[in-house]
């Protein structure tokens, strides 16, 4: 009789710690299952970082440094008072900082003397930016100007453009306010070229012949759609977050880590 | 940003450009007195007085005092206005005896014709007036006689921002 009441407590003691062992493993699942949250739920946006793929040039530090657009305001070549408006406007426009010592500049005052000819699309406003009359000749920009070109004289402007020397040109975005491209060349061509790079508008180069030549529709659909995943995470063009150095989300480090000796990563090549 | 020139200054609003020009020579008068004054004699020695052009697009280089030039390149959405200063001698004049420019005015004030060049469509509005002992023409035009509602708050929006100082 002793025995089999030791025999029978010794089975309750294995049952209780076998339903305890049962009870904590449930317990550790639902746990497990309330981190991974409800899968009928859409994530919410995280903050994720970007970088071109291993082994793609990388956009260079001044691609992100871009200015925002900025109105200009100085004086005409009579030392009249103008503010010339780049920014909240319907009209895009394409400053040309210039100088009258420049050779080069030489080129283009020509070329602006036919502005017709330089295939600015519709909409799109050529201004001259020359610096002050303190570091200008305001009588030799008179020979070189021709008529109908607005020209404005502000070296504040050449400071807000960060603009590098003459001649120099910065395409404004004006709906944005956004500085969308640019740069300089030897001659309008070069120039033109630039701009339609830059905006994507191949009028610059072709005239409104361009106008009728458009992306593959796939490609367009693509970049409309990670346009939308961007923006949907609050980020534009120009974002810095576009240049930064991505890091991996917790789960893949925790993942590499304990992938052993067998798992390669991309390396940049030298 | 800020247009500033001859004691008239412009907190312009966004979108809007300006400029403040003297004729170095004056050009054919317009309605009145054209903002220049005979010093008197056989010498003709003529004086100019400040233009102010404001205008939410881009305005073109050649322009005439009210605007011919400008207003033949806007659209429904567009404003143009022009601060036009006439020389001493018209203070006191009868054409200037309002005090003060108009800050707020009206859609209802508005007409194709008090336009200086009849286009189609646009609506034109002209007002006399002295301010700190200076005499002045106030002329606005609005791209869309069938628009003026919104463009009228806007051409109040920038008249509110215009700080006339003494000569």
């Amino acid at each position: 009789m002793t025995a089999v009441v030791v025999v029978e407590a010794v089975a309750l003691v294995i049952l209780a710690v076998l339903v305890a062992g049962l009870l904590r493993s449930h317990a550790a699942i639902l746990r497990r299952l309330h981190e991974l949250g409800d899968p009928t739920r859409r994530p919410e946006p995280r903050e994720v970082t970007f970088r071109p793929m291993p082994g793609m040039p990388e956009p260079s530090a001044q691609a992100s440094a871009f200015p925002d657009g900025r109105d200009l305001q100085g004086t005409d070549l009579h030392g009249d008072a103008m503010v010339v408006s780049a920014v909240g406007t319907h009209h895009d426009t394409v400053l040309a900082f210039l100088s009258s010592g420049c050779s080069t500049c030489t080129r283009f005052w020509r070329a602006f003397a036919d502005q017709e000819a330089l295939h600015l699309p519709q909409g799109t406003r050529l201004v001259a930016v020359v610096k002050d009359a303190s570091e200008e000749s305001p009588s030799a920009l008179a020979d070189l100007v021709p008529p109908g070109l607005v020209v404005i004289m502000s070296s504040a402007a050449w400071a807000d453009y960060r603009v590098p020397g003459s001649p120099y040109f910065v395409f404004v975005e004006g709906t944005t306010g956004r500085v969308r491209g640019e740069g300089t060349g030897l001659d309008w061509e070069q120039v033109a070229s630039l701009l339609a790079q830059a905006s994507g508008d191949l009028r610059f180069t072709m005239g409104e012949a361009g106008r009728r030549i458009g992306k593959p529709a796939a490609d367009a659909e693509r970049e409309l759609e990670l346009d939308r995943a961007l923006l949907a995470l609050g980020i534009q063009p120009g974002d810095p977050v576009l240049y930064q150095q991505a890091t991996a989300p917790s789960f893949l480090a925790d993942e590499d880590a304990g992938a052993g000796e067998g798992t390669e990563t991309p390396s940049r090549p030298e | 940003m800020q247009l500033t020139s001859h004691g008239i200054t412009v907190d312009l609003p966004p979108g809007w450009e300006g400029r403040i020009i003297k004729r170095t020579q004056p050009s054919p008068a317009p309605s009145v007195g054209k903002g220049t004054a005979a010093l008197g004699g056989s010498g003709r020695e003529e004086r100019t007085y400040p233009i102010t052009h404001l205008a939410n697009f881009a305005l073109p280089n050649d322009r005439g005092d009210f605007g011919s030039g400008a207003v033949d390149l806007m659209d429904g959405s567009h404003v143009f206005v022009t601060l036009f200063e006439y020389g001493p001698e018209s203070v006191g004049q009868p054409l200037f005896r309002d005090q003060g420019r108009p800050t707020r005015v009206r859609a209802a004030q508005f007409s194709p014709n008090q336009l200086q060049r009849t286009l189609a469509g646009q609506a034109g509005f002209q007002v006399f007036f002295t301010e700190q002992g200076r005499a002045f023409s106030l002329y606005i035009v609005l791209g869309s006689a069938d628009n003026a509602r919104p463009l009228v708050a806007l051409a109040n929006e920038v008249l509110a921002a215009i700080t006339i100082d003494p000569r």
